[in-house]
């Protein structure tokens, strides 16, 4: 029994097991396009219900294909950690928590119920907490931890808010039974912000995006995890799957493309200028996040939810590349790479596809996806969306330029990771030599390589904005390609981009520079002035026991004279009265 | 039934204290779990056998002082049924804690007396009979605390003594004018003017607490031990909501105290997230911590609404089994470093007790509100209650509490987080102390996981009670 548990393969197997499930359950909803005969429970002004979790599964099909990609993603990142963590000493608690991440996320897209949504929203944050926090002996991992664990549920509280006002508002806590028909919506513009608080910090994106770079010291696998299928997935899907609680507030819908603009481009400059390829890697999963919410905010969900079932493969393809490059030579930073395309052949095909893919070239998933994204966009720039026909234009235009900051950092990573000469040896330090993963590790990437190219199949090809982004694509990959022929070391980082602008510094000095005098002025206060009426009701008490023991004197003579005063008074009084 | 229910704890527990010459400590301990356990099933027996028709099941009325008008008036209604239940699941797991060769028989007598005088609250329907429980855990607390406790727990205890009889002299004024003004003693029966409504108010705030009458409760709770920090929080805190809950919620003039009480309680609960921003102490955190809960509760209350009051069963319930969890852990740790102090306890807890230390984190997860665990739905319904107003209210008011609830639930996640980075993560830096969970602790606190992870993931069990169809026999 305890020589099982301890097999790795347990925890896969349960993973596998979850996965058939689910599959034989989501698989059949993948194609179905309309739900039948359903009853809603409550309706506009009636009282809601109090809360339960009662599971109410129901699949659309849009969330089918997320929570096969989740679940595939996840079996395949147990299969890579037996590998990557099997040796690890407490593999077994990072297994199980993996396990329960998915079954969090499984019940964020299965279900209609929205506090099954919450539970599983809430719980995917602890989980990431948890897993984030896995190496917890360094601080750099209790930091992003704590970080990461703070500031998503500091915003989740506007998903609470958010089903509470859709509550009040329909009268039922079910997605279905309150999905407001056409023109019927109220309340559009709170929802849609207080959702909109949500996802922009379970998604990492601006201005609550730097948990999602300071979670990088967990463990690879884990990053894999949550930038391809679940947590930051789980953004996307609800912003998605919200929208017609708030496809009519113009209010909603610009605040999110502003954002997602602002997003998009800030991730993709920053990846263009990292020296580490995994916080590279994770810039540009905050950067394709945003692209996401723009064809969310263009009101066309379905592009921005296909977008995410692609990037889902090949970021998770790329994370594990990076995972392997790690194990071959022991850190993130792109100076210990370079020259590896040779002893890694199979991590680099691999990973050549995944940029590829990110950088949309044809005929990858990633180029069709996006073309749909570009496409949904440059439909609302007609105006007769929500969305204004400028705010449109510009969010369509700041795509295209991210686009080409995409293509040019994919290639720059490529570049640096694989091609040229390997490090110079440092003296006194034995170079570690670079040599392929073993298969648990490297299967998987075949696997979701394969997958980069499978999920094309049947995506709508829109020749226009395809051409176009191809040639920005190529434009973007050409001028790094052009700076590297000319023997350029491709790093470019003035100082503000260096310190990424610092956009942390609220998160990292401001607000604890404001908690912590403010808890220790409270404490103080709590000791020395909320405390005064029973101190002060003691000291009253203590002089008045004073006073009335100097009465007390043991001095007879003093008791005798007070006792004559008092029948003289009595007397006189007594005389007078009468 | 009931009479029995509350008469075995009471005895055994007097037993106990009579004969602890005669006894083991492991002996007693058994024994009062068994008194308990008793006192459970016959409380289960009354709820299941309950009548539709009446508003109390299993009511028992009998004369007592007849020239006062009060009657042994005992019943379990569907407010106290909750709050009853938690009590003797409560009382059992602190006889079960105490079965260890070092325990007094005596302080497993006075955790059954304390036990049953809360039961005893819980179950009176006289206001009178009500007061007399209410003052009878008092003494007993005071013995558990200054006895048993650590350094400098007389003067804590004193303290604790002195707020809370100086909140029952107001409270029994106004027992006593409110009585006046209606037919009888029975609770129900009572008609508070403005007057008593405040000083019950006040009476019940000293020992919820509320904001700024809570001094008392971080000393008491840092220098009890660890049986005494469990039924403080877990138990005597919900003699000061269930209180509220019965006497101020129906009154008339609810009206006038209602925003006072939604501010005060809103404030602390922002009061206690940085208060416990800043704590050493574990024990003082965690006290810190409730008061934070019973904020949410009192805010609750407040509302005169029926979400209010399940929110205000919920919250206090489930604070009585997380804080119960917390501190259970926290003992642990005390029994182990003989101090609660976070720097002195040390880094890397999941490295030197995995057990303990993942006890502990699920415990802080669990307090600061995570949904699927039993701390979420009582803040959740809180929200739900301020954000509807409620009757009594304005909505001005209603929402600032709502805003400064939300900035108090950031609070919490921040002040747990950095707990668990201090103690549950870091290099670990072994200590001769440690050890991981024995098996009484296991049994313990696995029992109050369970019941956090069920009422969390089936929070119906609970609230099924008020759906608003079957509230009208509230009283």
């Amino acid at each position: 029994m305890r020589s099982v548990l301890r097999s790795h393969w347990l925890y896969v197997a349960l993973t596998a097991v979850l996965a058939i499930v689910v599959a034989v359950w989501a698989v059949p909803d993948l194609r179905e396009r309309s739900w039948f005969a359903y009853a809603p429970g409550g309706g506009p002004g009636l009282t809601p219900p109090l809360p339960s979790l009662s599971p109410d599964l129901f699949l659309f099909p849009a969330s089918a294909q997320i929570v096969l990609l989740a679940v595939g993603v996840c079996l395949l990142v147990q299969i890579y950690s037996t590998a990557y963590l099997g040796h690890h000493r407490r593999y077994r608690s990072y297994a199980l928590v993996i396990v329960l991440f998915l079954v969090a996320m499984i019940a964020v897209v299965g279900t209609t119920n929205l506090w099954v949504l919450l539970v599983g929203w809430e719980v995917m944050g602890l989980c990431s907490y948890l897993l984030i926090g896995h190496e917890w002996e360094t601080g750099e991992a209790r930091a992003g931890a704590a970080k990461a664990f703070l500031v998503t549920r500091i915003a989740d509280l506007g998903l609470v808010l958010a089903i509470l006002v859709i509550g009040e508002t329909y009268g039922t806590y079910d997605l279905i039974g309150a999905l407001p028909f056409e023109g019927e919506a109220r309340n559009t513009t709170a929802i849609g912000l207080l959702v909109l608080v949500a996802v922009v910090g379970k998604s990492a994106q601006f201005p609550l995006h730097s948990w999602l770079p300071d979670a990088m010291p967990g463990p690879t696998p884990i990053t894999a995890l949550i930038h391809a299928a679940t947590m930051v997935a789980a953004g996307v899907y609800l912003a998605a799957r919200m929208l017609p609680f708030y496809a009519d507030s113009a209010i909603a819908l610009t605040a999110m493309a502003v954002v997602a603009g602002i997003t998009m481009l800030m991730g993709a400059v920053f990846a263009l200028v990292q020296t580490d390829l995994k916080r590279a890697l994770a810039w540009s999963t905050v950067s394709q996040l945003a692209l996401m919410f723009a064809a969310v905010a263009a009101s066309d969900p379905e592009a921005g939810l296909d977008h995410l079932v692609a990037h889902g493969a090949f970021k998770a393809l790329l994370f594990l590349g990076c995972g392997c490059l790690m194990h071959a030579v022991g850190t993130s930073a792109l100076s210990a790479m370079g020259g590896l395309r040779r002893p890694m052949p199979v991590t680099f095909w691999t990973m050549t596809i995944g940029f590829a893919a990110l950088a949309g070239i044809v005929p990858t998933a990633g180029f069709f996806t996006k073309d749909s994204v570009l496409h949904a966009l440059r439909g609302a720039t007609d105006g007769d969306g929500a969305l204004a026909s400028g705010t449109a234009w510009t969010l369509l235009v700041v795509a295209l330029v991210t686009s080409f900051v995409t293509a040019a950092y994919a290639t720059r990573l490529w570049l640096l990771a694989f091609f040229g000469p390997a490090p110079a040896e440092q003296p006194g330090v034995v170079a570690p030599d670079p040599h392929e993963a073993p298969w648990a590790m490297t299967g998987p990437l075949v696997v979701l390589a394969v997958a980069t190219f499978a999920l094309s199949i049947g995506q709508p090809l829109h020749l226009g904005t395809g051409v176009l982004s191809t040639a920005v694509a190529v434009a973007g990959a050409g001028a790094v390609l052009l700076a590297w022929r000319r023997g350029s070391a491709l790093s470019w980082a003035p100082a503000p981009l260096a310190g990424e602008l610092g956009l942390d510094r609220p998160f990292t000095h401001w607000i604890p520079a404001l908690v912590r005098p403010v808890s220790r002025t409270v404490v103080d206060l709590d000791r020395d002035a909320v405390d005064v009426y029973p101190r002060g009701g003691a000291s009253a008490v203590g002089l008045v026991s004073r006073g009335l023991g100097l009465v007390q004197s043991r001095d007879v003579q003093r008791y005798a004279t007070v006792l004559a005063a008092g029948v003289l008074v009595l007397v006189v009084v007594g005389v007078v009265a009468s | 039934v009931i009479v029995a229910a509350l008469a075995v704890p009471f005895a055994i527990g007097l037993l106990l204290i009579a004969g602890r010459a005669h006894l083991s400590g492991r002996m007693a301990a058994w024994l009062g779990a068994a008194a308990m356990t008793a006192s459970l099933a016959l409380y289960v027996v009354i709820w299941a056998g309950r009548d539709a028709g009446t508003y109390a099941a299993g009511a028992v009325d009998a004369p007592w002082i007849e020239p006062l008008g009060a009657r042994l008036q005992l019943g379990v209604t569907v407010i106290s049924w909750p709050f009853a239940l938690m009590t003797a699941f409560i009382g059992i797991l602190c006889c079960l804690w105490l079965v260890a060769t070092d325990t007094a028989p005596s302080l497993v007598g006075l955790v059954l007396v304390i036990s049953a005088s809360a039961l005893g609250v819980f179950s009176s329907l006289d206001a009178l009979l009500l007061f007399v429980f209410f003052e009878l855990a008092l003494i007993p607390m005071w013995f558990v605390i200054a006895w048993w406790g650590s350094a400098g727990s007389r003067r804590a205890a004193t303290r604790f003594l002195l707020f809370t009889v100086a909140g029952s002299a107001l409270l029994l004024v106004g027992i006593v004018i409110a009585s006046l003004h209606g037919s009888s003693l029975e609770i129900i029966n009572l008609r508070t003017t403005t007057v008593a409504a405040v000083l019950i108010t006040l009476g019940f705030a000293v020992k919820t607490p509320i904001v700024p009458l809570h001094t008392w409760l971080p000393d008491a709770h840092s220098a009890a031990p660890t049986v005494g920090s469990v039924l403080l929080a877990a138990v005597f805190l919900k003699l000061g909501t269930y209180g509220l809950l019965v006497f101020v919620a129906p009154s008339d003039h609810v009206a006038d105290i209602a925003p006072y009480l939604a501010i005060a309680g809103a404030i602390g609960i922002v009061w206690s997230g940085f208060a416990c921003y800043a704590q050493d102490d574990l024990k003082r955190l965690i006290a810190y911590s409730s008061i934070g809960h019973m904020g949410f509760v009192v805010f609750a209350i407040s509302t005169r609404s029926e979400v209010g009051l399940a929110a205000a069963v919920f919250g206090s319930v489930a604070h009585g089994l997380v804080t119960g969890l917390l501190f259970f852990a926290a003992g642990s740790l005390k029994d182990r470093f003989g101090t609660a102090s976070i720097a002195a306890i040390g880094r890397g807890l999941y490295g030197r007790m995995p057990w303990l230390a993942v006890t502990l984190v699920l415990a802080a997860v669990a307090s600061l509100g995570l949904p699927g665990l039993a701390g979420f739905w009582g803040e959740l319904l809180s929200l739900r209650a301020a954000y509807e107003v409620g009757e009594v209210l304005t909505k001005p008011v209603a929402w600032t509490g709502l805003g400064l609830a939300l900035l108090g639930i950031a609070l919490t996640t921040a002040y747990f987080v950095r707990a668990i980075r201090l103690l549950a993560q870091g290099e670990p830096v072994p200590h001769v102390g440690d050890r991981d969970l024995g098996r009484r602790e296991v049994v313990v606190m696995g029992a109050l996981v369970l019941a956090i992870v069920v009422l969390g993931l089936a929070p119906q069990l609970l609230l099924d009670l008020y759906e608003p169809t079957s509230i009208a026999v509230a009283p």
